[in-house]
Parts: structure tokens; sequence; C-alpha cells
């Protein structure tokens, strides 16, 4: 048994982390739990294919990607970078200083910052909700702990940037946001996922919104091809909370994405807007959720989508109204453009009510090609087909991409998008 | 710069397999305001589409021509840069494009590479323009036609006409949905474009628009062509005793496009 255990991926990542027991306990339990269950079948994405292998973490540092350090060296906000599941850099800024907000690592925090990282870790994104969720949770590391003070607000965001250089380990980067009644608060997650090896990794942020404080969490992401990427995403309000999600993926990559509001407080809100840019070979499944159980909350989803090349690309919106969620009301809107032929697009919306006295539940989805009369009144003023089409898409992602928190942000995602548009 | 020459030859188009113009010949040079009248379903708006280019409408027989150049072998772009503009009846809503910057890239893909005009004097002349068509400042930065109401959006497109001045413009029912302040700030916008480098041809089924814009030629569609022609006078003779007047005289029981069984 020693030499089995000697190799065990929660024990490498446990040793190189130096953490408490009890933390190496969860992991343990989660890893049993990991291995003991099946694999999902998933209506869209065919798991048996995917690889499951978990590689051999390392805590060594990997160099910092060129393109990430300059990123990273624009932020004027505060911000941390982790590489392969080491926290590298952690800065503050002024203002959050002032207004007493932590911002430190994952792992530092369950000592540093103990009552409120027991109370909410690993209770928003158990380690059962899925077999990637089991699989963050035994072998986690990398990630943040944000934790903003009663009333609060912070001016500017704080922004993580998460980069997976594709060692051959599995990366399984877990954060966790908590802000106290009435603060304010906008943070972001900005990935940098480069291909290469083939390892499944599983990203997990939790999001507690305390009684009547509001979250912004926006996200970056691009999953590039060659892992297999699991994602979940998923915040919990109290009374009158609000989160909105601003999500902007340009992904090519294998990537099962969750961005999920547990509406649990009365009168809470949440506001779930999400814009990808599908191309290549991408296989991307993201199922933006909000779960009403309180009374009075209200939801609204918004999904666009544009495709190129072969990218095969599934937005699910789904809207779970629980017994009790009363005078519940929510609105979804998904719609994707396929800008190539190749592309294959699914847009499906999901309402699961088990309340009957609900204010509105209004749905609304559509798959299509680009509007050619849209293109005709553009170049008919002598602007070129293939820029009147961009002119287009950019126009149809634009909204979600001008919410995102700061202009570093924009400005990549601008540049993938119209890195992908002007081909 | 010469003046503009815009010639029209025997046209007929077809609409999903079913032939809507039926030979249509006009000739308009630079300094020239052409009308067209007509009642609805004549095919009026199908000659404009055709002309522009429209993805729905196909010739099949005729020719037109800008300044020598055969207009049926460019691309709609092609045409809009070589100077011709649609007013168009309908205008598409781009989401997400806004007013300000569809102009200006419209204005530089017309002014070419290396050729592209300063963003200041950009905006300086589009603010002029706006006020000129009694257009609020906030329309600039507004998406493209979407929340407009209609004379908002017929005065947008008088707007883009006098941005990018082109060689020929079309104006398709311009003045519909209009009330009187409206359409005098959209005849004024024409007007004052009026010179030898542009030529007009405005499509209207009512003579109202032409008390303020005089025409130099009038001509009357009906079943897919154009069945008489005159001068400003025309118009009027239309307004006093109708369609009806002119049918009897040509002998024509139903005016619209006929569609076979
Ligand atoms: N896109 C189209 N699809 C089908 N029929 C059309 C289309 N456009 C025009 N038509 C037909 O062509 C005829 C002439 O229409 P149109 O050119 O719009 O007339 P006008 O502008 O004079 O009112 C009508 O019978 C109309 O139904
Ligand atoms: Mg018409």
């Amino acid at each position: 048994m020693g030499e089995v255990t000697a190799l065990n991926p929660v024990l490498r990542v446990a040793q190189a982390l130096q953490e408490p027991k009890v933390v190496t306990e969860k992991r343990d339990a989660a890893w049993k739990l990991y291995e003991s269950l099946e694999v999902p079948r998933l209506e869209k994405t065919d798991l048996r294919r995917v690889t499951w292998d978990v590689g051999e973490f390392e805590a060594t540092g990997a160099e910092v990607p060129e393109d990430v350090a300059s990123y990273v060296q624009g932020i004027e906000h505060s911000c941390a970078l982790v590489v392969d599941g080491v926290v590298r850099e952690i800065r503050l800024s002024d203002e959050a200083q002032a207004k007493g907000v932590v911002l430190v690592s994952i792992h530092d925090a369950c000592t540093t910052h103990a009552e409120v990282w027991n109370r909410h870790f690993g209770a928003i994104v158990p380690a059962d909700d899925s077999k990637w969720a089991a699989l963050n949770m035994a072998l986690f590391a990398g990630g943040v702990f944000v934790h903003v003070p009663r009333g609060a607000e912070l001016e500017h965001p704080i922004e993580v940037v998460y980069v997976w250089t594709g060692r051959p380990f599995s990366a399984c980067s877990r954060s966790l946001v908590v802000t106290e009644p009435l603060a304010r608060l906008r943070y972001a997650e900005t990935t940098f996922a480069k291909g290469g090896e083939r390892f499944v990794n599983s990203h997990v942020l939790e999001v507690f919104a305390s009684q009547a404080s509001s979250i912004q969490v926006a996200t970056a992401d691009e999953w590039r091809k060659g892992g297999m990427h699991f994602v979940t995403r998923r915040a919990k309000t109290e009374n009158d909370a609000e989160v909105d999600w601003v999500v902007a993926d340009t992904s090519d990559g294998q990537a099962v994405e969750l961005v999920e509001s547990e509406l649990a407080g009365q009168g809470s809100r949440s506001f779930t807007r999400v814009m990808g840019l599908g191309h290549g070979r991408a296989h991307v499944e993201i199922t933006a959720s909000m779960r009403h159980v309180g009374r009075h909350t209200e939801s609204e989803i918004s999904m666009h989508g544009a495709l190129r090349d072969r990218a095969n690309v599934i937005f699910r919106s789904r809207t779970q109204i629980e017994k009790g969620a009363v005078g519940a009301g929510s609105e979804q809107h998904d719609r994707m453009i396929m800008v190539d032929g190749t592309a294959r697009a699914d847009a499906i919306p999901m309402l699961l009510i088990d309340e009957n006295d609900v204010e509105r539940c209004g749905h609304a989805a559509s798959v299509g090609k680009i509007d050619p009369l849209q293109v005709y009144y553009l170049m008919s003023r002598g602007i070129p087909q293939s820029t009147a089409v961009q002119m287009i898409i950019w126009g149809y992602l634009r909204d979600t991409v001008e919410a995102l928190p700061s202009d570093a942000m924009r400005q990549i995602v601008v540049s993938r998008v119209e890195r992908e548009l002007a081909r | 710069m010469s003046k503009p020459d815009f010639v029209i030859r025997n046209l007929h188009v077809q609409v999903e397999g079913k032939e809507i113009l039926k030979g249509v010949d006009l000739h308009i040079r630079g300094g020239e305001i052409h009308a067209i009248m007509g009642p609805n379903g004549t095919g009026k708006s199908t000659l404009a589409s055709a002309i522009m280019g429209h993805p729905h409408y196909e010739v099949t027989e005729g020719e037109i021509w800008l300044d020598g150049q055969n207009v049926l072998e460019m691309s709609v772009d092609e045409r809009a840069r070589a100077g011709l503009f649609l007013a168009m009846q309908y205008p598409a809503e781009v989401p997400g494009v806004s007013n300000a910057n569809f102009i200006r890239t419209a204005l530089n893909a017309r002014r070419g590479e290396g050729n592209e005009i300063p963003v200041l004097q950009f905006h300086r002349r589009l603010v002029q323009k706006m006020k000129e068509l009694s257009i609020d400042p906030s329309f600039a930065e507004r998406y493209l036609n979407e929340g407009f109401s209609g004379g908002e959006k017929k005065r947008n497109e008088i707007l883009q006409m006098a941005m990018l001045e082109p060689r020929i413009a079309i104006l398709d029912e311009i003045d519909s949905g209009l009330d009187i302040d409206a359409l005098k700030i959209v005849a004024n916008g024409v007007n004052q474009l009026r010179s030898d480098n542009i030529g007009f041809l405005i499509i209207t089924h009512y003579q109202r628009l032409l008390n303020y814009i005089v025409p130099d030629v009038v001509h009357v569609m009906m079943q897919g062509r154009i069945v008489k022609s005159g001068d400003a006078k025309l118009a009027e003779e239309l307004e006093a005793k109708g369609y009806d007047w002119l049918k009897q005289e040509l002998g024509i029981e139903d005016e619209t496009v006929e569609v076979e069984a």
C-alpha cells in the first residue's frame, strides 16, 4: 500500500502545498468520490472518449508566457496571477486595502481566514456536485480567496489571471469570493489556457453574496485545444443580493462550463450574459443556470454566440423555479449565428417550474445564419462584404464585451474576437 | 469631375421567378431630378432594389451603366463605391453597430485606403449634417436604425446620403410616413445637395414631396413599365385627376404587376 500512496495524486498536491491536515482529508474523501463516480452521460458532449488522465502535479513554477506577463503588467487594479496551480503574484490596490478587502491565496486563507473559509469553502460547489467537482476538490491548486467587508464598495475590479501552460498535469484551480452585507464588488477571471498536452482540467469558482451585497463576476476564457476543460462557477445569494455574470468565451478546445446562480435569498437577483465565439474544432457546452429558491427572486439569461469553422457550440439556458419561490420572474434569450456553414450550434432553453405562483417566465431561442438583408444594407453604402459581416457579428457580441469591468479585459477579448473574425 | 451619367436600358427583373419589371428605360444626368410615380405594387421598389443589387432581385434582361461602367457586373458594395446610393423604403436594423461608426466605415470604404477622413473632421461634418436634418446628436451613437421611428429612419437615410455624396441618388418613398415638417426637412436635405455632380431618382406615389423638390422629369410606372413621362406638370395633373384618369387614357385596367395564376 505504501507505494500506492506515494503515487497518490492527492498526496503530491498536498505535500507540495504543505497545507493543514483537515484540507488533505477533504482531498482524500473527494478523490475517493472522484474515482467511484461513473463518467456522466451528457446529452451533447460525449465524455467517454475524453481523457481523465491527471498527470503528476509539480509546484515548481513554469515560465510565465510573454503575452500573459505583459497583460498582467498592464493591469492597474487589484489582481492575482496563478500559473499552473501556483499563485505567483498578488497585488492589492490602495483602494482595496483601505477598505479592508482581503485578497490572498485560497491555500493561505484556510488558516488566515479560517472562519469565513470554513463556512463557505466547498459549500457552494461541493465535491459531490459532479465527477469533475470531486476532481477539483481532490487536487485543487492555485486560486484566491476574496473577502469584502460589510458595506465596502470597491470602485475598481479584482482580477485573477489563470494560466495553464500545458504542462503534463491537471489544472484544478479554485477560488472563493465572499461579500459581506451591503458590499459591492466586481470580480474578474481571465484565463489563458495554452494548448498542448491532453489532461483533464477542472476549474471551480464559488461566490457567496451576503444580504443586499452586489457582485459582478466577469470571465474572459479561452480554452485552447488539447485538454478537456470542466468549469463550474456558481454563486449563491442571500436576501436582496445581486450577482451579475458577464461571460466572454473564445475557445477552440473542449469545454463543459456551468455558470449558475442559486437565488436562495428573498428578493435576490441575477443577470447572466454570455458571449461566445467558437472557432476551430471547438466543442464547447455552456450552461447558464438560475435556480430560484427564495420568494420574489428575479433572473435573466442572455446568450449570444457566433460560430466559425467547424466549431460545435451548445448554449443551454436553464431556469429552475423551486416550489416556494413565489413571485419569481425570469427571462431567457439565446441567439446563435453560424458565420461559417461548417459550424454547428445548439440553443437549448430549459424551464423547470415547480411553483404555480410565478411572475413571468419568458424564453426565446434561435439559431441561424447572419441576416443577408443586414449585409446588403451595409454593402449598399460601400462597405465590402467581409467587413460588413465582421461589423454585424461584432455588433451582436459587443454588449457583453462592453460590460466587462476593465479596459485590459475588454481589449483582450476584442483582440481574441478580432483575430477570429478577421480571418 | 465629369457629370454623372446613368443609363438603364430595357431592364427586366424577376423576384422569386416572377417577372416584375418588363422593360424599363431611363437616362439620368448630373443636375437632373427624375421622379417616378405610380400606385402601389407597380414595381417602383423593384427597380430601386435591382439597381442597387439587392440579393432577392434577379435581372434577366437589359443593361445598367454608370459613367460608362457596367453596373450589373458589380457587387453591391462596388456599386456604392462607384457612386450609387439608395435611400431604402425599409432599411435594415443592425444592433450593436453605431450610426457614426457605420457612416465612417462607409465613407472610408468610398474614399479608399490611405485616404481615410480624419476622425475629428468626420465628426464635425456629421454633427453639422445632423443639425441640418434636425437629427438629435444622440443618434450618432445609437445603433443603426434600431428602435428608430419611421420618420427617424428616413432622415437617417438622408443623413447617409449627405455624408456619402453619391453621384446618383435613388430615394424610395422617402416621404411616406413623414409629417409636413419632416417632409420639408428631408426635401431641404435633398435640395442642398442638388448640383451638377449628382442626379436624383425620386420614387413616390404622392405628388406632395414634389412641391418641395421640383423634378425635371416625371415618369409614371404601371405594370412594371414606365407608361408615361413628362415634366413637373404631369405630377400636378396626377395629383388633380388621380391615377384612374391615366389608366383610362392608357387603357389599363389593373395597374399592378400581373401575377400569372
Ligand atoms: N421580395 C419580394 N418577394 C416577392 N414579391 C415581391 C418582392 N418584392 C416585390 N414583389 C412583388 O412585386 C410587385 C411590385 O412590388 P414593388 O416593386 O414593391 O412595388 P411598389 O414599390 O411600386 O409598390 C408586387 O406585386 C410585389 O408583391
Ligand atoms: Mg415601394
